[in-house]
């Protein structure tokens, strides 16, 4: 690892004062070291914006999500006070019968598969790799084939925390719930900076629609929000419905 | 002074104070990321009243006040911010400037003034002749480069190298990610830093 572990100490200020005046002596005298220092200052800096990019990724994903849930308020509350006698007799006669109406889990994971899942692969990287080959036959619809790539890739890597993710999705559009509950299940406590995974597996519950798929369902995304995990907003809206 | 912020718009309650801001920001696990969004929406308003006082875009005001929140929360987490003023009343400082920034570049037309790479603040502790040979050589780096170059690590390599430059400890690094020890962790990162400078090195030789 050349001298990276000495770089280092010198930045954590783990170096006596002797050996941090050794330390810059080396970089006046010795190009490729000075070279070596440059290359862990320029890598941590980089390393260092890109950390922030994606977090003002996500910052915009929270406002957006914030703004959209205040700005429908508002109008709602516009359209509410200008057809008001209106809206009183339709929700007499139709209040009741909509408020007591269990929503459809299955009708809501389709809705959020069709808002969510039409393509893979919208990424700021310019990354080329077989993860994109994956990404594409999914976007040609070609879902078996897909499937067989991502697989490819899991095969080589176990730990690729994308190609499981991807390799979940696929499963669940071919309607594989067990296989598309297994990945998700492998991958829900990686701790990545943005991990959708719990959703993704309370989608493919509320899918499925077995016996106790409801339950389990729910009880994930009473996790997502009590854990502060992504889409708390989605799990916060659903649980409000009458299940 | 900056300009007085009117508080017509603010639905936000402060259940959390200041001091247990910072000290959720300085802990680790999911307390970090829970007290960044709660950071990051406590003053969310100051994106429309930016947008009204200084006549930005949307997507300026969003960059300006994203980039001051950034900014606040590495130095509350490098202890430079002392606590001589309310987090809001700092924010809104950085902001201010971050707003001014840009209306100073559109109104110029100067970007390149403004545009000037931040210097690490690991640099600061160089001595003066040292830290500028260090500057000129990084001068040199193609950054997008190795921005493709960090890509290229593999998953493992990249998430580890970001909880890093986020300020997690090799200790805490354990608890997030699959590693049985501290120096595991600190092994496996230098490795990965090793294996990004080999792959930059690569391309451009």
């Amino acid at each position: 690892m050349g001298n990276l572990e000495y770089i280092e100490s010198y930045f954590c200020n783990e170096l006596s004062p002797g050996e941090r005046v050794q330390f810059e002596q080396k970089i006046i005298n010795d190009k490729v070291f000075a070279e070596e220092v440059a290359f862990y200052c320029s890598a941590k800096q980089m390393i260092k914006n890109e950390l922030d990019s994606e977090k003002k990724e996500q910052f915009r994903k929270i406002y957006q999500q914030t703004n959209a849930s205040h700005q429908s308020k508002i109008n709602a509350t516009k359209i509410w006070l200008l057809s008001a006698s209106a809206a009183a007799i339709v929700a007499i006669v139709f209040g009741w019968y909509l408020f007591e109406k269990p929503v459809s889990t299955p009708q809501l994971a389709d809705k959020y598969i069709l808002e969510h899942f039409q393509t893979l692969g919208i990424r700021m990287s310019s990354r080329q790799d077989s993860l994109e080959i994956g990404e594409g036959l999914y976007n040609d619809g070609k879902f078996p084939e897909a499937l067989q790539q991502f697989e490819r890739i899991i095969k080589n890597n176990t730990e690729s925390f994308e190609a499981k993710k991807y390799a979940g999705i696929v499963s669940l559009k071919l309607k594989n719930y067990d296989k598309a509950l297994a990945y998700f299940s492998q991958i829900e406590n990686d701790s990545v900076f943005s991990n959708p995974a719990k959703i993704y597996k309370a989608i493919t519950l509320m899918e499925r629609n077995n016996a106790g798929d409801k339950e389990q369902a729910k009880e994930l995304l009473h996790q997502i929000i009590q854990n502060n995990l992504d889409e708390k907003e989605t799990a916060a809206e659903w649980l409000k419905k009458k299940w | 002074m900056p300009p007085k912020l009117t508080m017509s718009n603010t639905v936000i309650i402060h259940k959390t104070s200041d001091v247990e801001l910072i000290n959720m920001l300085k802990a680790s696990g999911i307390d970090k990321k829970n007290a960044e969004e709660q950071l990051f929406n406590a003053y969310s308003y100051f994106i429309k009243e930016g947008q009204r006082k200084y006549k930005l875009s949307h997507d300026e005001v969003f960059d300006a006040y994203a980039d001051a929140m950034l900014a606040v929360i590495e130095k509350i987490r490098n202890d430079a911010f002392k606590g001589l003023s309310s987090i809001k009343t700092y924010l809104y400082q950085i902001f201010h400037n971050k707003c001014v920034d840009f209306l100073r570049k559109k109104t110029t037309n100067k970007q390149s003034v403004h545009q000037t790479a931040s210097i690490s603040e690991s640099m600061f502790q160089l001595s003066d002749s040292a830290k500028s040979i260090i500057n000129k050589l990084m001068e040199k780096t193609d950054f997008d480069l190795l921005k493709q170059k960090l890509n290229e690590l593999g998953d493992n390599c990249r998430q580890l190298l970001l909880l890093w430059a986020d300020g997690y400890s090799d200790k805490e690094i354990v608890g997030k990610l699959t590693y049985k020890t501290a120096d595991v962790v600190k092994t496996t990162r230098l490795r990965c830093m090793d294996k990004l400078r080999l792959l930059y090195n690569t391309k451009l030789y």
